[in-house]
């Protein structure tokens, strides 16, 4: 929409409006001096990675059905999309995911089982036991620093985190 | 339990909230929802042939492709009834959905649910509800506002009807004084018991009502034609399985 904010119905008295002085005001409804409204900041990030399906040469995607990255890619600068195939042509009739044109998106790249630990409806589940790992990590600074360590910054590339991770049979077959 | 039924809580809690949905009227909850969506299913059944029923992410009963279509629906005003569920509840009508322990330094921080700060004054009646009685859920000042009772002068509010259900009472927000009173115990306790495990004033004054007593026909529906709807249908099949006792 590129405005810099948008007013929303709710919020007012929470602690999510006190806790964000800065993303969050209520003011007075500029057609109606009657009422008072909250307004939010827009968000526009200068990066967005996010994982989808497939994607081709263009750089337009698919992305899994019923989630807000089209919007994310809207709202940001620059979009990266990690995919778990790239293909000659992405289709924007393929009813396997959602088409997110070309035009939206920066850069393309090719990385199978990407959203490992979390999933991709329909070719993999969440890895649970890594999950749990990083929100047990995610406690204290010191164990976050380990992990992030252990599983991005010590690791050379996607490859080797999927290594490192050891692969799940099913996990296996579809980076085949 | 206390009903003769050897009710399960769940099982308690959705035949209570089943009771507030209305023919005629759109009542929804949220993803993670077994109770509520149960409710509504029995509500259905009893009392209220032609509701809709929202359980989102569910696929029988979500018309929504993404969590946004829902949210602006309840914006514009389009839901009767709306269920939250609540860490800790505050005699003025605040939850908290967020945070457990301190607000600055939480032992649990819980992920999500920011909508329901705008349902709570999108959605003309709310209904919460608390899986247990306890003065640690229902405190003088919930720990971290997710959801505010009383709106500041001037910000428009659709929310008419606040009710609390619990295992033990209900209560009422009361509109005028925005103080949360003692509605009706349910059968089995006393108005004693439920002022002991309340960690506010419960502004009692006079008799308190008994809640209506829990009926066969409610316990043989849920356990009969809603058991195996929610099975056949894959809402909360398992949920539904294990925790909705057999007929």
């Amino acid at each position: 929409m590129g405005v810099p904010f948008t007013s929303t119905l709710g919020y007012a008295g929470t602690d999510i409006l006190e806790r964000r002085p800065d993303d969050f005001k209520i003011i007075e409804n500029p057609f109606d001096s009657q009422e008072r409204t909250v307004v939010a900041k827009a968000m526009n990030p200068d990066v967005a990675i996010f994982h989808g399906l497939k994607g081709d040469r263009l750089g337009n995607v698919l992305v899994q059905k019923h989630g807000e990255e089209l919007l994310l890619a809207q709202a940001s600068r620059r979009v990266i999309v990690t995919v778990e195939e790239i293909v000659n042509s992405v289709d924007f009739e393929d009813s396997d995911g959602w088409f997110i044109p070309a035009i939206h998106v920066s850069a393309v790249v090719h990385a199978p089982l990407g959203a490992h630990p979390t999933g991709v409806p329909g070719l993999y589940d969440a890895d649970e036991d890594r999950i749990n790992e990083y929100v047990k990590a995610s406690g204290t600074d010191e164990s976050f620093g380990k992990y992030l360590n252990r599983y991005v910054f010590e690791v050379g590339s996607h490859q080797q985190y999927l290594e490192l991770v050891g692969l799940r049979p099913e996990l296996e077959a579809v980076a085949r | 339990m206390t009903t003769g039924f050897d009710l399960t809580i769940e099982e308690h809690l959705a035949i209570l909230m089943s009771r507030e949905v209305n023919d005629w009227e759109t009542s929804a909850c949220g993803a993670l929802s077994f109770i509520p969506a149960t409710a509504m299913l029995l509500g259905r059944e009893m009392r209220a042939p032609n509701a809709e029923i929202i359980i989102l992410g569910s696929r029988d009963y979500s018309p929504f492709v993404t969590g946004k279509d829902f949210h602006f629906h309840a914006q514009r005003g389009q839901l009767d009834l709306f269920f939250i569920s609540a860490i800790e509840i505050d005699q003025h009508g605040n939850f908290n959905l967020h945070v457990i322990g301190d607000r600055d330094e939480p032992d649990v921080l819980m992920p999500g649910q920011y909508g329901t700060g705008m349902l709570y004054y999108a959605v003309p009646r709310i209904v919460m509800f608390r899986t247990e009685h306890t003065r640690r859920s229902f405190v003088d000042q919930v720990n971290y506002v997710s959801g505010a009772g009383t709106s500041p002068d001037g910000v428009s509010r659709r929310t008419r009807e606040v009710k609390v259900i619990t295992p033990m009472a209900k209560l009422n927000f009361n509109q005028e004084s925005r103080i949360m009173e003692l509605g009706s115990v349910h059968e089995g306790f006393s108005v004693d018991q439920v002022v002991e495990n309340t960690g506010f004033n419960l502004g009692i004054q006079g008799e308190i009502d008994t809640t209506p007593q829990i009926t066969e026909e409610e316990v043989h529906t849920l356990r009969t034609v809603v058991k195996s709807h929610m099975i056949d249908s894959e809402t909360y099949p398992n949920e539904a399985a294990n925790l909705i006792r057999e007929p």
